[in-house]
């Protein structure tokens, strides 16, 4: 016969009970921990006049890091950071070298050689009302 | 027996636990904006979110609230939040003012650009009382002349003065002054200045420092204190002129003893004498920008620096009032219609100015030679002529107001 | 049953009359516990706290409103810290009345002086973490009095601030004495002198033949009874820290800008009321470096207590350290509570 006394019952709610605010002060500290301070990045770029870009045009942005290409089709933008583990592109002629570990792109952004597997990032520009070439960092 | 204390306590421990948490839902869930002029971010509208935006000239994403009033911007307790803020619910007090509204970018910079307000504030008489003070202890033998030695507070201009200017100034302090006339001076004639409080019924209409007249609440608007204009009613100068008058022999100050009900006859004191355009239109509509907040210069006497008389706008027998074709887009005229929009200024268009060239930008002048003013608060069009060419029967050489008033005045 | 780790540290079983929380208070436990909570509330504030004259203090109005159950966090540690300052001072004055300083225990009693140094001056470090207006006069008062004591007082002001004058570098060294330096030199004397209660014979008890109670408890009861003391403690500091949060105030801007009322912390309320009368060196530094000596050599200058009065409370043979333990206390009591008194 099952003995399950009053004593058992006792301790095993008082574990339980235990476990539970265990639990609770888990949560406590993991939500304490996933806090984020909210550090205003910027969700987008201005990136001067169009007119300061013509035809032809390939701009850098270190700071982004981006390319701002004008073409005959439209502005295009190349995110410049290697898609391996994020260092910042040198341009050589056209083409796009990595400083960490030797990856190499074309001026397209595709992969030449090196430890990274994919192509560059192509990131949204468009113009607003003021003719201001406007980039959108990828979110 | 040890078992069953167990049991109490865990109960205990997750019914305090269960507590906290429950006490951590109920708190404010914080509202953050962040101006895009500190690019810092602020909780103030946690609590304040209805509260008016201040001005259109002054947007809330721009500036957001603390780069004016201070205080702690990420508390989401009272009286942490509140306790670093400037000039605690006015930081255009003349204490705090540079910090709270200057700044080159604001309305501590460039005189060549109008951008210098607090630098002219601080020296104006408004704020200094120099004169009065000077007058009141010469009569009562604290100083041997009528040379402007102390204000209400201590006030140095650097730059050069003008012929009527003075360089410095030291603060009246009635506690060091030996006569007991000169003591009560201090302690019931100093009230009507820009740097102390307004006292008994006016307590609540008058700030100090640049809100005792750009934050008009007057009698009419208790309440709605988180305001600034440049459309301040004649009632917000009020609140300091047109209340009475000094008795000097038992140092007090008589209030005027009528009961006024109209607009014209609460407008001036039972001794004023005014004509019709001066109690139609708002004070500001005559006194320009620097007679109400000095040149930059320390002054005592209006006199040095009130200079708009009747024939500014009205012109005499023989001269034209002084006009200006607005043709630069950055004209100072432009700024001032931006702020207060009463009238539709263009480029081309031709506005009366003063005789130190201030604009008087909503005064137009219409293609039959005739001029049309529309009033900065009362937003009244009132169409005039010049005196040239009229029936006016004036000797040129008298222009003072009283001279204009022994006609044109009207009857109380 | 092979005992775990928790059971290892506690002997197999204790007299059952030395077990009762009328005789210990449970003081000492308690405060291990509260140096517990100490612990991880502090790494957890790590995580937000910025160590820099600048951001101190916004970092820690971001703890206190912004990170979900910071408030809490922060006011627990602020409540387990003045907690265990009372919970040392109770635990001193117990083992001073039950005369449980008596040899082999005397060098304990000397580690445990230690430790009572020590959790002074890791709550004052703590206090002037908040680089806030707040705290402001103990910062300058409290570094100043270094310089008043001769020979070595500049060179340990200069030491402890890191300048001429409270800045950036004062931030970052107590900072780091708080978090890591204290820290260090606590554990360790804690470490050893718990070791050394089990070295020296577990709670002091009074001689066999002395002994009314002959129950023992086991170790699996103690460590019950510890459990239900760290429940109970837990929940009264939780209720502590959820209706009476810690003190802040603005950041500190100027140094030099004195603002509000200027007040010590509260367990140095009885040192700013001595430097209203005079020298600062000898009320500021020397009399509580006496007060603290006295104290810390009680087991060597006052009589030993003989045979019979150990393990029970207020044994004859050592009435004139008890006598001077409470005189010493309520001056202290009486000095804190007159300065609390509102200027007329």
């Amino acid at each position: 016969m099952n003995t399950f006394s009053r004593r058992d019952f006792l301790k095993l709610t008082a574990r339980g009970l235990l476990a539970v605010s265990g639990l609770l002060g888990l949560g406590i500290i993991t939500r304490f921990l996933g806090y984020k301070p909210e550090s205003p990045t910027p969700t987008e770029y201005d990136l001067g006049l169009a007119s300061d870009h013509p035809i032809g045009s390939r701009t850098e942005f270190p700071d982004i890091p981006a390319l701002l290409v004008h073409s005959e089709t439209g502005f295009t933008a190349l995110s410049l950071a290697c898609t391996h583990l994020g260092c910042t592109l040198d341009q050589t002629n056209s083409n796009f070298s990595c400083p960490c570990h030797g990856s190499h792109f074309d001026e397209y952004g595709k992969v030449i050689h090196g430890p990274a597997t994919k192509e560059l990032v192509h990131l949204h520009v468009k113009q607003n009302d003021l003719g201001h070439v406007i980039l959108y960092p990828e979110s | 027996m040890t078992n069953r204390f167990l049991f109490i306590s865990s109960v205990i421990l997750l019914t305090t636990i269960g507590l906290t948490w429950w006490f951590q839902s109920r708190q404010v869930q914080p509202v953050a904006i962040t101006p895009s002029l500190t690019g810092q971010i602020e909780y103030c509208l946690t609590c304040h979110a209805d509260l008016k935006e201040i001005s259109p000239a002054h947007p809330l994403e721009t500036y957001g609230c603390v780069i004016c009033h201070g205080g702690e911007r990420l508390a989401l307790e009272a009286n942490l939040a509140h306790s670093s803020m400037r000039g605690g619910n006015n930081p255009s007090d003349l204490s705090v003012v540079e910090q709270s509204c200057g700044g080159s970018n604001c309305h501590n910079g460039d005189p060549t650009e109008d951008h210098d307000h607090i630098q002219r504030v601080m020296t104006s008489i408004q704020s200094t009382y120099a004169g009065a003070i000077a007058n009141v202890r010469y009569t009562f033998g604290a100083q041997a002349d009528l040379s402007p030695l102390l204000g209400t507070v201590a006030v140095s201009d650097t730059s050069i003065p003008s012929q009527t200017g003075i360089l410095h100034l030291d603060a009246f302090d009635p506690i060091i002054e030996t006569n007991p006339f000169l003591q009560t001076f201090g302690a019931n004639c100093l009230t009507c200045h820009l740097n102390s409080k307004a006292v008994g019924d006016l307590k609540d209409t008058r700030f100090t420092g640049c809100a005792a007249c750009h934050t008009p609440i007057g009698e009419n608007k208790a309440g709605e204190v988180h305001t600034l204009t440049t459309a301040m009613p004649y009632t917000q100068c009020n609140t300091c002129h047109n209340r009475g008058n000094y008795d000097l022999r038992t140092m007090t100050f008589i209030e005027r003893s009528d009961q006024p009900v109209t607009r014209f006859e609460s407008y001036y004191q039972p001794i004023g004498q005014f004509t019709q355009c001066e109690y139609s239109l708002d004070c500001l509509d005559c006194h320009t920008r620097t007679e109400a907040m000095g040149d930059g210069d320390i002054h005592a006497n209006e006199k040095d620096f009130e200079y708009v008389q009747c024939r500014t706008c009205h012109g005499t027998l023989t001269e034209l009032p002084l006009m200006k074709t607005l043709t630069d887009p950055d004209d100072l005229a432009f700024r001032l219609t931006q702020l207060n929009p009463v009238v539709d200024l263009q480029l081309g268009d031709t506005i009366l100015v003063t005789e130190q060239g201030e604009p008087l930008w909503n005064i137009r002048l219409l293609p039959d030679g005739n001029y049309e003013l529309i009033g900065k608060a009362t937003h009244q069009l009132f169409t005039f002529n010049p005196v040239m060419g009229s029936g006016c029967t004036q000797d040129g050489q008298d222009q003072s107001s009283a001279y204009c008033h022994e006609c044109h005045a009207v009857e109380r | 049953m092979r005992p775990n780790f928790y059971q290892h540290i506690h002997p197999p079983t204790i007299p059952a009359a030395q077990a009762r929380w009328r005789y210990t208070l449970g003081a000492g436990g308690t405060a291990i516990f509260l140096v517990l909570v100490l612990v991880v509330s502090g790494a957890l504030e790590m995580f937000f706290y910025i160590p820099s004259t600048g951001e101190a203090a916004i970092s820690i109005q971001t703890i206190s409103f912004l990170v979900p159950f910071g408030g809490l966090v922060r006011n627990l540690h602020f409540w387990a810290a003045q907690l265990l300052l009372i919970v040392s001072s109770v635990h001193l004055i117990r083992v001073v009345f039950t005369g449980s300083y008596a040899p082999p225990r005397r060098f304990n009693y000397l580690l445990g002086m230690g430790l009572f140094v020590l959790v002074i001056l890791l709550d004052f470090t703590g206090y002037i973490l908040r680089w806030d207006t707040g705290i402001q006069w103990a910062l300058v008062v409290g570094t100043n009095l270094l310089k008043t004591i001769p020979w070595m007082g500049n060179f340990l002001y200069q030491t402890l601030v890191g300048g001429t004058f409270p800045g950036s570098a004062t931030l970052v060294r107590f900072y780091s004495w708080h978090v890591f330096g204290l820290m260090l030199l606590a554990a360790i004397l804690m470490i050893w002198h718990v070791f050394r209660v089990r070295r020296d014979g577990g709670i002091a008890v009074p001689p066999p033949e002395l002994r009314g109670d002959p129950r023992r408890i086991s170790r699996n009861e103690l460590v019950h009874l510890e459990i239900v003391s760290m429940l109970l403690s837990g929940s009264a500091l939780l209720l502590l820290s959820v209706f009476f949060p810690a003190p802040i105030a603005p950041g500190i801007t100027e140094i030099t800008a004195l603002s509000g009322a200027a007040s010590a912390p509260w367990f140095f309320l009885w040192v700013q009321q001595m430097l209203k009368w005079g020298d600062p060196f000898f009320w500021g530094v020397l009399v509580p470096l006496i007060v603290l000596t006295v104290v810390g050599l009680i087991p060597y200058i006052f009589p030993k207590p003989s045979r019979q009065d150990t393990g029970r409370w207020f044994p004859t043979s050592t009435r004139l350290a008890q006598i001077v333990l409470a005189v010493m206390a309520l001056v202290i009591t009486a000095l804190t509570l007159i300065e609390l008194q509102p200027v007329p």
